[in-house]
């Protein structure tokens, strides 16, 4: 398998607080990699490092790709989007592509847009305004908006989150799909361990300045410790020290650990 | 009336004038910033009162004081300016200084009225040439812009994860706001120059989906206006802004009717469809 992101050794300090603490992993083609942990774990932080919005104070993030640049593709965890506004999906998907400085689009930057809301099936939503959508066909829109730019790597960071599970259901299979289809890398954070367990080939497990990454199969072996770590039903107290026990374990017996 | 050179400058300048302001309103009412403009205009009077009290070209006490402060905005951070205190501070702080300068300078009483409400009479052959000029600039800019522009005001967080310098067009675009309101206020006056930048906008938004579309009905509601009220006011002699804003005002209801309209029709298209 070729491997399409190589992330080495990163680490992140927020005022004087280690977010990110020695992160390694990469991403080949073709592979889709889930990442889960509790909120507050840096799983946000990390898809940005990656992205080049935040820079790390140690470590680099490296992309393969057959592009003269590589590209990314960011469907990010907040979007404020303004009932009202006014815009079309249609003109909100062809924002995203590339060559920005030709004022205007040609025949084939059109014909790509309505292809890739096929392909997201949101081509009969192509006429409404964005603000009007509802949560699942906004989502899809925004996933054709980072695919106009036809992306190495496509990062995905809780954009299931607030759907219903059926929604859910597909938009991460739509998502897999792409993955085929496209032979691409993507990332995707979600909270919905059913989701990961079924689509993720790979799994990176946060906690705050610890991680582990293998086979989904292997990291979601016990289950039940598992959404103990993510949905602690404990105060904010206690649950650093559960993380820490949790921790201590994952560091005696799984893969690799810093 | 276009046999005095007077009407022929008006009309050239508010062509230029208001094509522009309809076509950057888009972007204003896409931002959130129509209030900031109107802060810039008010700015700008006290700007062209700062000018005729030094014996200066009002254009450029108003380019100053408008860069300046569009600058000083988007150094501050928008989200900072919209809170409604500072606002309206700022807004007083500069009608005031306006006020001052102009009791300072104590002369042309008329200016006053001239630079507040907009003026027919008082467009220069040399004012007609510094609009065109600047809004030929402010129009190439637009069009080489145009689409990261159109990304960061319409989607700012995709902007964001795409990697555009959200920061640098922030500021660019207010710095590119005040030179256009600096312009405009020669024309329609400080008070309502926010008129032009924000209701064309708003009623083109209920008749259209497109980016392009709203662009071009907002400068042809605002095109018409213009002229429509350079005309009336040559007629009537009552100030230009007026007219304006009851043109502006009338496109507006005459939209949002429109949008009730079709929304209702193709809700009974619907409803009959289902239940044939
Ligand atoms: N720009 C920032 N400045 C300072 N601290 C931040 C910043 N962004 C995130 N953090 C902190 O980093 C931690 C991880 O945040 P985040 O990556 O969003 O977590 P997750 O996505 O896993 O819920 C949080 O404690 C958050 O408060
Ligand atoms: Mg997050």
């Amino acid at each position: 398998m070729l491997k399409t992101l190589d992330v080495d050794h990163i680490n992140v300090i927020f005022n004087g607080e280690r977010i990110l603490k020695d992160i390694s992993f990469s991403v080949h083609k073709g592979e889709m990699l889930g990442i889960i942990g509790p909120n507050g774990a840096g799983k946000s932080t990390l898809l940005k490092v990656i992205l080049g919005l935040i820079t790390p104070q140690e470590g680099k993030v490296v992309i393969k790709s057959t592009n003269k640049k590589p590209v990314m593709g960011y469907v990010p965890q907040s979007r404020l989007i303004d009932a009202d506004m006014p815009i079309r999906a249609w003109d909100f998907v062809s924002l995203g592509l590339p060559n920005m400085i030709r004022p205007w689009l040609t025949g084939k930057d059109r014909k790509k847009v309505s292809k890739i809301m096929q392909e997201t099936d949101t081509i009969h939503l192509a006429k409404k305004p964005i603000g009007k959508l509802s949560g699942g066909e906004k989502q899809r829109v925004y996933l054709a908006q980072a695919l106009a730019r036809d992306p190495d790597v496509l990062l995905l960071d809780e954009s299931t989150s607030n759907l219903d599970p059926e929604a859910q259901e597909s938009m991460t299979s739509l998502v897999h799909h792409l993955c085929e289809s496209r032979h691409i890398g993507i990332i995707f954070i979600s909270h919905d361990l059913h989701l990961v367990k079924k689509y993720a080939h790979r799994t990176l497990h946060m906690t705050r300045g610890h991680y582990i990454i293998g086979k989904t199969e292997e990291i979601m072996k016990d289950e039940k410790e598992l959404s103990l770590c993510l949905h602690p039903p404990y105060s904010d107290e206690s649950i650093t020290s559960v993380d820490q026990q949790i921790n201590q374990e994952i560091k005696d017996e799984r893969i690799r650990t810093y | 009336m276009f046999q005095y050179d007077f009407m022929q400058h008006a009309f050239i300048a508010g062509t230029f004038v208001a094509v522009m302001c309809g076509a950057f309103g888009v972007f204003v009412m896409a931002r959130g910033l129509s209030f900031i403009s109107h802060t810039f205009s008010h700015i700008g009077f006290s700007g062209a009162s700062f000018a005729v009290f030094m014996g200066w070209d009002p254009l450029t006490g108003l380019l100053l004081f408008t860069t300046v402060s569009g600058l000083a905005v988007g150094q501050m951070g928008v989200k900072i300016f919209r809170r409604d205190a500072a606002v309206s501070v700022i807004l007083s702080l500069f009608l005031g200084l306006g006020i001052l300068f102009l009791f300072l300078s104590n002369k042309q009483t008329n200016f006053a009225t001239t630079i507040l409400f907009g003026s027919v009479v008082g467009i220069s052959r040399q004012n007609v040439i510094e609009i065109v000029i600047i809004s030929l600039i402010l129009l190439i800019v637009l069009i080489l812009s145009y689409r990261v522009l159109k990304f960061d005001s319409f989607d700012p967080a995709g902007a964001h994860a795409a990697g555009l310098p959200v920061r640098f067009i922030s500021i660019g675009f207010l710095f590119v706001l005040s030179i256009l309101v600096a312009e405009a206020v020669q024309i329609v006056g400080a008070l309502l120059v926010f008129a032009l930048l924000t209701v064309p906008a708003s009623a083109a938004r209920h008749l259209t989906h497109s980016v392009f579309g709203m662009i071009l009905l907002s400068s042809l509601f605002s095109l018409i206006g213009v002229w429509a009220g350079l005309s009336l006011s040559y007629i009537t002699n009552v100030p230009v802004s007026f007219y304006i804003t009851i043109i502006e005002a009338i496109f507006y209801f005459l939209a949002l009717i429109w949008q009730t309209v079709r929304l209702r029709w193709t809700k009974e298209r619907t409803y009959r469809a289902k239940n044939i």
